[in-house]
């Protein structure tokens, strides 16, 4: 017997993440109003993305390269885009400061896209000459040969600062502890919360979870990306007061909003 | 596709499936380039003869050699690919893999020195962890696996679910970027 074909429009197990996704969506529309006509926003510093610029400095000064290595992830990750978004401010502060960068990419589709990021990043800054073809490139899609390439070369070219942005899985520690061997300035920042604590160990600087998402606004400084991190804290502020709600309504025994919530 | 997420209906799954069937396509194209760009980047350190060009030269060598045989006798079990998959690079994908436990040992040497505040609670709760997860523990004391129990499901999981949620509306705050256009680097505009 064949089973009978799915003939719904919509999904209301999922009505919950609808929910959210709109609200989000409303907290960014009207930051984005409220940003514009605005010069400056205020965000809290972040000592990684601060120390982006004090790598870039010191690659420069010893004559050395930045390595930036955007995660062992394809298009479909979030954590992705945030690494391509990354690379584009951060390639822009080394075309001005005449550092060179290596880009080694786990994904063919990754690494075509990383490359256009960084050339039109060199075109921004008016140093489209100084681009060298070849700076982001491919290695493998194989998760320790990949691994094996990327610290070959750190032992090898010995680049001032390593900079891993992205998603990344076992290969996390593997990479940053070489990395640390060399003796580089270590950032990182990862979406996966199981690696967090391998770059908290062996890097000088991590940025932590969001912070990942956060880091191209904060660098371009743009009042219309910075709205996006205000939307952010609003949804988690909101995040916030429904888990409490729900917690308590749930301690005098009505599970209603816990269990739309997802948890129950 | 985001929108499909939400859309249960048969005809919806069908397109969704054929559009990630077309990004296997697109993939397929890109490995083309990103096989290039591997020859192009090893072949110039090869010609200039600059540090390691040995390895480059072995990179080189196996990916020609890869290529032909894969071409002329196929790839599967029992095909000379499938042979030197199985004997050369298996064991050396593991052998990579076996460092992650001496680096971990080198990585929680460093973290664990007692500098500061924080860090002395770090080593008191690892020295903690690793005592109440092995057998002596329970005969050192025993409440130590209780404990442990206790330091990974609330104030590990409090930080954990924490950095998740953070991450999560992140992730929704990247994507809406995209798709409204605020964030176009990753097509090479500004």
């Amino acid at each position: 017997m064949t089973p009978a074909l799915e003939t719904r429009w919509f999904d209301p197990t999922r009505l919950n993440i609808l929910v959210g996704v709109l609200l989000f969506t409303a907290f960014l529309v009207i930051n984005l109003f409220r940003a514009r006509g605005r010069r400056e926003l205020y965000v809290r510093p972040i000592a990684g993305l601060k120390a982006l610029d004090e790598a870039i400095g010191r690659a420069t000064e010893m004559g050395r390269s930045v390595l930036y290595v955007p995660g062992l992830s394809d298009m479909t990750e979030v954590g992705t885009f945030a690494a391509i978004t990354i690379l584009y401010r951060l390639a822009q502060r080394v075309a001005e400061m005449g550092c060179d960068i290596d880009v080694p990419c786990y994904d063919p589709v990754v690494m075509t896209v990383l490359d256009g990021a960084v050339r039109e990043a060199y075109s921004k800054v008016g140093k489209p000459d100084a681009f060298r073809p070849g700076c982001v490139h491919y290695v493998s899609a194989q998760q320790m040969a990949y691994v094996a390439a990327v610290n070959g070369y750190m032992l090898r070219e010995r680049p001032a600062a390593n900079i891993y942005m992205g998603s990344f899985y076992a290969e996390s520690l593997l990479l940053a502890e070489t990395g640390a061997m060399t003796g580089a300035i270590q950032i990182a920042g990862t979406d996966k919360v199981t690696q967090l604590p391998f770059f908290v160990c062996a890097c000088d600087y991590t940025l932590l979870g969001e912070e990942l998402f956060a880091a191209s606004a904060y660098l371009g400084k743009e009042p219309i990306q910075l709205a996006t991190i205000i939307a952010q804290d609003w949804a988690k502020a909101l995040a916030a007061a429904a888990v409490v709600t729900a917690l308590a309504l749930a301690a005098l025994g009505h599970n209603a909003l816990m269990a739309w919530l997802g948890a129950a | 596709m985001a929108a499909l997420y939400f859309i249960p209906h048969y005809q919806a799954q069908a397109a969704n499936s054929k559009l990630v069937q077309w990004t296997l396509i697109v993939y397929a194209f890109a490995l083309i380039l990103g096989s290039i760009s591997l020859w192009s980047s090893h072949a110039r350190k090869v010609q200039n003869r600059a540090e390691g060009w040995g390895f480059s030269l072995v990179t080189l060598t196996s990916l020609a050699a890869i290529t032909l045989l894969g071409i002329w006798k196929g790839v599967g079990e029992g095909t000379p690919v499938g042979i030197i998959y199985d004997n050369i690079n298996s064991p050396l994908a593991s052998t990579m893999f076996a460092l992650l436990a001496f680096v971990i040992a080198s990585a929680a040497f460093r973290a664990f020195r007692a500098r500061s505040v924080e860090a002395t609670l770090l080593l008191i709760t690892a020295i903690v962890m690793m005592v109440g997860r092995v057998s002596i523990g329970p005969l050192i004391s025993p409440h130590l696996p209780a404990i442990t129990e206790w330091l990974l499901d609330v104030p590990n999981l409090a930080a954990k679910r924490a950095i998740a949620l953070g991450v999560g509306l992140g992730a929704v705050s990247t994507a809406l970027k995209i798709i409204l256009g605020i964030e176009q680097s990753y097509l090479g505009r500004s």
